[in-house]
């Protein structure tokens, strides 16, 4: 009987997918004759190149019609909203990890779960937010910054965001518990008390976003450097088009040697033969995932040093202090970052020579950083006058978490201080400070400005987009600070159980976890809430600078 | 040159000038202590009495002393005597080795624990005292079960 009761149910809900599968064909094949139909009375025999000489450089609304074009902007929108849903998840699974800590014993969770949704957490979080906004606000901004001639790459983009899109179900569904480094020998362990059963599904998710991002990178540097218009020239290109020419060159330099790893690691499953102990290279995965592992954070990270060159002027009121030391400090970030991933490894026992190396090279990255916030302090302390509406709020924010996030991270550099805060919750406050603080908060400033465009002139709420603001800027802090600080007294990372005497911080950064969470639902809320109301502004923002400005107001798109 | 170029090279070369007394410093240090940093042995693994092995497994540490006395998630040494750790990981029957490392954050001690692989380290205890002592490279569901107390005694 339970059976036949499974079965209806199975019946049922397949039944349901069908007819939402069927409708969904139905308008992409209406659309698509209808499409057809135009393409041929303006001569073009493809349509889909017709739809994206219309599409280019224009705006688009968020609606269900952008998963049926292939242009940049549709490729962009799909890319941020799907990118924004991980967030909310992975966000989700943040505040289940933080509030599952509240004694100092497995609670809440057992440990495996624990485990399971810290790995999902981060790898969520990295691959699919990270990477996915960044790769998302490039396909969309970048056809209006650069002016481009053609955009003729629409169907590789398609491709690559529905195999990113797999990838990440696969990575959740496959309940991995391996962190996302995927040490080997752990991540072979085929347990529940190892890395999970289904490990194997993580890894080949994973290549997947991997061959995702590689399509996305080789399309977008195409369209910086041969699809911009010829009235756009390299020398005076946005900075926010130069930096993200530079993340995706540093994406292709440094993603092959991950690859080939996760390969090696997929066939030890079956024959374990290259990262076992009797083969002794164990640690050769790890240098291999960290040659692209310290990349990845400078990944999601540079494209919004560049959204903050591009945005500020807009509310400053005047020029970016120097245009060339903003290009040349986010190129030298390029090259150093590609320099420094052995710092990851300090106490692996891979000897002195290898962390006098790394850690002085490290010490070097602080050159570009510093060159940059220096750029941007200049450019409000120059300004008129600073209008301090949400993004710029969010902006300044991520200018003060990055000072902090970079001043832990750089202290970390040092061989002595590594060997004591090295895989504690230092690093968890230090990269929290930068990936809230700057991807994070720089992605929702960058929201804010371009909601009106992507609703079709609708406007947010200002009072709740400030409370947005303060919460998940005071929550950030407040958890981070935690952190780092519990950290230096040796608080160990990826535990849900540890000595009590650390209970403190795991409470204060409890508290912080809380306020961002709430910070979130309130933005959740404005969203919905103003999604629903008649457009009121127009629909043209600071961030595509093609569109005359309606006189009046320098930022009503954004404002 | 302009006002404009005068202040970008004044913070940039501030910052050079900060940054190279840091890394001179931290060089400096390096090469003074050398020995207090994880190194994989190089093939003759120390003996004498004040070196003590450690074993990582899922999920306990185990530190054997030259006696050939064991013990678990704890371990004994006596104050201003420089100890050599060697550290390697070992699997449970039936399974494989995994990575760990062993932090004494209060020694400023960090040393992975990789399978195949013994690294070596040093350090002076110079107080008395009971010291923690956690795994910090996650290895599995009880990694937060290897910790303990490292005690110092006269």
């Amino acid at each position: 009987m339970a059976l036949y009761l499974t079965l209806l149910e199975y019946s049922i809900a397949m039944s349901l997918v069908g007819v939402v599968a069927f409708f969904v064909y139905y308008l992409y094949s209406s659309r698509r004759d209808a499409l057809a139909e135009d393409a041929e009375s303006h001569d073009y025999i493809d349509p889909a190149s017709y739809a994206r000489d219309q599409l280019k450089t224009k705006q688009r609304f968020a609606d269900w019609s952008i998963f049926l074009y292939n242009d940049s902007k549709s490729i962009g929108l799909r890319f941020i909203f799907t990118s924004l849903l991980f967030f909310f998840i992975a966000g989700a699974f943040g505040i289940l990890l933080r509030v599952s800590l509240t004694v100092p014993t497995p609670s809440v969770l057992s440990p495996d779960q624990y485990d399971i949704v810290l790995t999902q957490h981060a790898t969520l979080m990295l691959y699919m937010w990270a990477m996915g906004i960044t790769v998302g606000l490039a396909y969309y901004l970048l056809p209006t910054a650069i002016k481009v001639r053609r955009d003729n790459m629409g169907s590789y983009s398609s491709f690559a965001y529905w195999i990113w899109l797999l990838g990440g179900i696969f990575i959740v569904l496959s309940r991995s518990s391996t962190r996302w480094y995927f040490y080997p020998p752990l991540a072979l362990q085929g347990t529940l008390s190892g890395a999970g059963a289904d490990n194997w599904l993580a890894i080949i998710g994973l290549e997947m976003i991997f061959v995702a991002i590689m399509i996305i990178c080789i399309v977008v540097i195409r369209m910086i450097l041969m699809d911009r218009s010829e009235s756009v020239k390299l020398g005076n290109m946005s900075i926010y088009a130069w930096s993200v020419l530079f993340t995706m060159i540093l994406a292709v330099l440094s993603a092959g040697p991950v690859m080939i790893a996760l390969g090696m690691l997929f066939y030890d499953f079956f024959n374990p033969i290259f990262f076992t102990a009797s083969s002794g290279n164990v640690l050769l995965f790890t240098i291999l995932f960290w040659f692209w592992g310290h990349p990845i954070v400078y990944i999601p990270v540079i494209p919004f040093f560049g959204l903050i060159y591009e945005m500020m002027p807009t509310f400053t009121g005047n020029k970016v202090y120097s245009y060339s030391s903003a290009v040349f400090g986010l190129g030298l970030l390029l090259v150093l970052s590609m320099l420094v991933w052995g710092h990851h490894l300090m106490n692996s026992g891979l000897g002195v020579a290898w962390d006098l190396f790394f850690s002085t090279a490290s010490f070097f990255i602080v050159i570009p950083s510093a060159i940059t916030v220096f750029n941007y302090i200049a450019t409000m302390w120059t300004a008129p006058r600073i209008r301090m509406t949400t993004p710029m709020l969010f902006i300044i924010n991520g200018i003060i978490d990055f000072i902090i996030g970079g001043i832990t991270g750089v202290m970390q550099s040092n061989v002595g201080v590594n060997e004591i805060v090295h895989g504690t919750y230092w690093v968890t406050g230090h990269f929290h400070f930068i990936f809230l603080g700057v991807t994070t908060g720089i992605a929702f400033a960058a929201f804010y400005v371009l909601f009106p465009t992507f609703t079709r002139g609708r406007k947010y709420n200002e009072r709740l987009a400030g409370w947005h603001f303060a919460l998940t800027a005071i929550g950030s802090f407040i958890m981070s600070v935690a952190w780092t600080t519990g950290g230096f007294l040796g608080m160990p990372r990826a535990v849900d159980g540890y000595f009590p005497f650390f209970q403190p911080f795991q409470d204060t950064a409890i508290l912080g976890g809380l306020i961002i969470g709430v910070g979130q639902l309130i933005f959740l809320y404005n969203i919905a809430s103003s999604w629903l109301k008649a457009p009121s502004t127009d629909t043209s923002n600071i961030l595509e600078p093609d569109f005359p400005e309606p006189s009046g107001s320098a930022v009503s798109g954004g404002r | 040159m302009n006002k404009k170029t005068k202040v970008e090279l004044m913070w940039i070369l501030g910052v050079i000038a900060v940054l190279a007394v840091s890394m001179v410093w931290n060089i400096m240090l390096v090469d003074n202590q050398s020995a207090e940093i994880a190194q994989a042995d190089t093939g003759k693994i120390p003996t004498g009495p004040y070196v003590i092995d450690v074993v990582g497994r899922q999920w306990d540490w185990a530190f054997t002393n030259y006696t050939g006395n064991t013990t678990y998630d704890a371990f004994t040494v006596q104050v201003n005597h420089t100890y050599t750790l060697v550290i390697t990981s070992e699997p449970n029957p039936g399974s494989t080795a995994v990575i760990h490392s062993l932090l004494i954050p209060q020694m400023g001690l960090q040393s992975y624990a990789v399978p195949g692989q013994t690294n070596v380290i040093q350090f002076t205890p110079t107080h008395v005292g009971a010291y923690y002592f956690v795994c910090v490279e996650y290895c599995g569901e009880y990694h937060y079960t290897m910790r303990g107390y490292m005690t110092v005694v006269n």
